[in-house]
């Protein structure tokens, strides 16, 4: 193994570790934490594909505000596992069935196919991920999606402001 | 076409939004007709058709009507009339762009346009628990589906390599050019906008969200935003869906999808005693019918839609209309409204039977261009009697109202009702029966 | 270059870094004599230098006490994230041509990016603590630097549309004729005031705030963890020395008769002290004060430096 596909498996396995801690933790806000890390491992992806951009963007919004936003509200709340509703056994059961079929059509479906087999991404090259190339491509060719999600952010700021006034 | 929306976002209150809706069908009229006022290169990732204009023209006059007719009890949900005409404003940016998008990225983002500031209205009645209970429930399952959609156009994005609707397909490996990738992703896509449209079995939300919701946001929900949902799922049924038929067959799960919803929108509206939560599951059984649309997409599905959106808008504009002026939403509080207010209980009716499909009103060509499009594949017949079936359901409780307020004795309580008020109403129900004797009338425009 | 090389510069790095770190604590509490007109420490050593080697000496042989009460493995990772994210940030700054231990193309971000991460150890360090006074402290904290974070980033975008690169070395080469503060002015204030916020040195020192808040979020801490918080207060007062000296005044450059890493420190070294005599000067305000401060001056102020800088970039342009 060549050390860019270490630290892809290493990665791999932290993302989908942290990620499944997210699930299972009981207590909020050590889920929120896991979900930073999970972060983390995903913006070591973005490097080894050589998108060092969308990996730092992706700390520093995700990681770095959001997240603590997130924390914020949920050291506000108090939350522990005392005040946690109660989930009927029923739903938990059919949950995990839907799920397992979900999965099992999903992972049989993905080892049919033969287009998948004997290919992997490409490590560390191709350089659209690099901040210049990646601003020209947005400024010229994607300028109108780009546009157009400030129309969104404005109708999200609109509907805050709307919100979070006092009647 | 884009900037005019932009610009038109200031709209502050009921005159000036009503102005403003005027001008924007105006203004799309007359590109319909090849007039362009703004050029705007995008790149190909909108593309205005004649489907497209002519969507956009019923969506704005059936807009133009709601604000018309409900624009002052608008002004009276909450405090911040003027901020509700804008999130108004920018849902109907975001249908625009649903009607036009040509790229996936659009597509997320016309999609996202419109529910965001949907969420927002869903919970304006601040002080009502039921309202902050369907915002709540609405963002979360959006957001939810929103993140499956997301994953479904990453996963596309990684089978095809583009975002463009159209794919210049090369033969790769054992499904003719389609991918693996490309099927799972369409089948999220597929899973969230179902969501977005209420098809069974995603729509758990609808009930508690239209009745949760302050009436008069119910009724843009479910009529204008509902019809720009199907617009966008029809686009990509016709592109993506129809190429990929080789590896997946569509047929059978949309086959699958519209028996359950017309099953659960029908069968459970029987049972409901509020006729504000029997519209809501009725909204399900129409969303049933509209499915029929994509079953096959051919250009009698498309003109069905477009006529089924404008039936099923007016009607349902005009009946919530009149709910909003009722004391009580439930059954026993249209009793005897035929005789308190002759003229109410009129045009209710004639929303009523168009909703039912009876003929003589728009609902009745509307699902009968909706069956045309299935027999018209040869093939799933059985399909057609469910739908026929379902519509004789659905007539069940449709006239359980017709019979309250005609039938029934009681004091059903209004508010005030002012002269302009009905003027509108009987225009509405003049239209309604104008396009179910004449629906060439609509749909002339198609073949301009 | 090799790779002992490598491993050299990041040795020596790290090496300077935390003598300078501890070594500050002597500085700051002379200077603060000065000013103020007292002694200060003068009884260890010459002029009360080896302090520095008796506090650290008293941190490490306190006890290491965690309170029962405590989220244990939280209230662990805390004080490490604050020095591990401010360290880590070192990584880009060049310290005279050839010695930086990774020249990113998103060396800005990158530094923006582990400083939004050093958040989180006030964050949890005050969350974990299970104190009202540390949970009122991470939450100022949080939303303080959350705020001030975004006046940071904006204040730097002048300088990046001028020298159209995010590469430290190429902002340093780009100041060759003209330091950035010339053409910078508002830029550097913004920037040095949301690094007094960021670095929550006193005046901004509002999450720890001791006539308030006790300590605020590191009330529950002692031993080499409440160290770990400290010291990574004076690596960030470092850093953001470092930076204003890099992006606003021509980090190595300078007159040929000294190497460039001298230069370096020199002006590094005055905008600690500068940091010190904030200190010893400013009264704190209060928190809705600050939050309204940026919130209604700065955000406008950097918004319209960067929009007059790309407006007078394109005008140059023609």
């Amino acid at each position: 193994m060549t050390a860019s596909e270490i630290i892809f498996w290493f990665l791999s396995v932290l993302a989908l570790f942290s990620a499944i801690m997210v699930l299972i933790s009981r207590n909020p806000v050590h889920s929120v934490l896991w979900l930073i890390v999970v972060f983390f491992a995903i913006s070591g992806h973005y490097i080894l594909l050589n998108a060092q951009f969308l990996a730092i963007v992706n700390l520093i919004v995700y990681a770095g505000a959001i997240m603590v936003l997130f924390l914020f509200v949920i050291m506000l709340m108090n939350l522990n596992t005392e005040t946690e509703p109660q989930r009927n056994t029923w739903l938990k059961v059919i949950g995990v069935i839907s799920g397992g079929l979900l999965l099992t059509v999903m992972v049989s479906a993905a080892r049919s196919a033969g287009e998948l087999s004997n290919k992997t991404a490409l490590i560390g090259a191709g350089d659209i991920g690099l901040i210049q190339n990646l601003g020209k491509v947005l400024f010229n060719q994607y300028v109108v999606p780009f546009e157009i999600t400030s129309v969104l952010f404005l109708s999200a700021m609109v509907g805050a402001v709307v919100i979070g006034k006092k009647d | 076409m884009i900037c005019s929306i932009i610009v038109r976002n200031k709209g502050s209150f009921r005159h000036i939004a009503a102005f403003g809706l005027l001008i924007l069908l105006i203004a799309n009229i007359l590109e319909t007709y090849g007039k362009d006022f703004f050029h705007v290169n995008t790149m190909q990732l909108l593309q205005f058709d004649r489907f497209g204009f002519l969507f956009n023209s019923i969506a704005l006059g059936a807009t133009l009507i709601y604000v018309l007719l409900t624009g002052k009890e608008i002004e009276k949900s909450g405090k911040y009339a003027a901020e509700y005409f804008t999130l108004i404003f920018f849902v109907l940016c975001g249908i625009f762009i649903l009607s036009a998008y040509d790229n996936l990225l659009m597509l997320f983002l016309g999609i996202e346009i419109m529910s965001i500031p949907l969420y927002i209205l869903t919970g304006s009645d601040k002080r009502n628990l039921k309202s902050n209970e369907a915002a709540l429930k609405y963002f979360l399952m959006g957001a939810f589906s929103t993140g499956l959609m997301l994953m479904g156009i990453a996963l596309m994005y990684g089978g095809t390599g583009t975002f463009q609707l159209e794919v210049q397909r090369i033969s790769v490996g054992m499904y003719k050019g389609v991918s693996f990738l490309e099927i799972t992703g369409l089948l999220f896509l597929m899973v969230a906008m179902a969501f977005k449209v209420s098809a069974a079995p995603f729509h758990f939300w609808t009930p508690d969200v239209y009745d949760g919701a302050p009436a008069v946001f119910t009724s843009f929900m479910a009529t204008i935003v509902k019809a720009a949902a199907f617009v966008a799922f029809i686009k990509l049924c016709d592109v993506r869906m129809t190429a990929t038929l080789g590896a997946i067959d569509w047929k059978l799960l949309f086959a699958l999808i519209i028996v359950f919803t017309l099953l659960i929108g029908n069968i459970t509206a029987v049972f409901q005693q509020s006729v504000k939560r029997m519209l809501a599951y009725s909204s399900i059984a129409q969303a049933g019918f509209m499915l029929f649309a994509l079953f096959n997409v051919n250009d009698v599905a498309k003109e069905g839609l477009l006529l089924y959106t404008a039936a099923y808008s007016l009607a349902t504009i005009g009946i919530f209309a009149i709910l909003v002026k009722m004391k009580d939403y439930t059954f026993e509080g249209y009793n005897g409204l035929a005789k308190t207010q002759p003229v109410l209980a009129a045009t209710n009716t004639v929303f009523l039977l168009s909703l039912a499909g009876i003929p003589l009103t728009a609902g009745f060509f509307a699902k009968y261009y909706m069956l045309a499009a299935v027999v018209k594949t040869g093939s799933y017949i059985w399909l057609v009697v469910v739908g026929v079936l379902f519509a004789a359901v659905s007539v069940y409780y449709y006239f359980r109202v017709i019979q309250a307020m005609y039938f029934r004795n009681g004091n059903a309580a209004t508010e005030t009702i002012t002269f302009s008020f009905k003027t509108g109403l009987i225009i509405l129900a003049a239209i309604i029966i104008l396009i179910g004797i004449l629906p060439q009338v609509l749909l002339n425009w198609f073949y301009f | 270059m090799t790779v002992m090389q490598h491993v050299w510069i990041v040795l020596g790095v790290l090496f300077v870094l935390l003598n300078i770190g501890a070594g500050l604590i002597w500085v700051e509490r002379r200077m603060l004599a000065l000013w103020q007109d007292r002694l200060g420490p003068n009884r260890a050593g010459p002029l009360g230098i080896l302090i520095v080697l008796a506090d650290t000496l008293k941190l490490f042989f306190k006890e290491d006490w965690v309170p029962p009460f405590a989220d244990k493995w939280v209230f662990i990772i805390a004080p490490a994230i604050v020095v591990a994210s401010v360290l880590m940030s070192f990584v880009v700054i060049p310290f005279a041509p050839g010695i930086v231990v990774a020249d990113l193309n998103v060396g800005l971000l990158f530094f923006l990016a582990m400083s939004s991460i050093g958040v989180y150890s006030i964050v949890l360090g005050g969350w974990a603590s299970n104190n009202k006074y540390a949970l009122l402290g991470a939450l100022r904290g949080a939303s303080q630097m959350i705020a001030y974070e975004v006046f940071m980033g904006l204040s730097l975008m002048g300088v990046v549309m001028m020298t159209g690169s995010f590469k430290l070395t190429d902002i340093v080469e780009a100041q060759r004729d003209m330091w950035f503060f010339i053409k910078q002015p508002i830029g550097l204030v913004i920037f040095f005031i949301a690094g007094i916020a960021e670095t929550h040195r006193l005046p901004f020192d509002i999450p720890e705030a001791e006539s308030e808040l006790i300590a605020g979020y590191h009330a529950e801490y002692s031993g080499m963890k409440f160290g770990m918080f400290f010291i990574g207060e004076y690596l960030g007062i470092t850093l953001i020395s470092a930076m204003t000296a890099t992006i606003f005044f021509g980090g190595w450059l300078g007159p040929e008769f000294l190497p460039g890493w001298v230069w370096f420190f020199t002006k590094t070294f005055a905008f600690i002290l500068f940091f010190i005599l904030l200190r010893a000067s400013l009264p704190r305000p209060r928190y809705d004060q600050l939050m309204e401060y940026g919130w209604k001056i700065l955000l406008p102020l950097v918004l319209a430096n960067v929009m007059i800088t790309g407006a007078v970039l394109l005008w140059l342009k023609g």
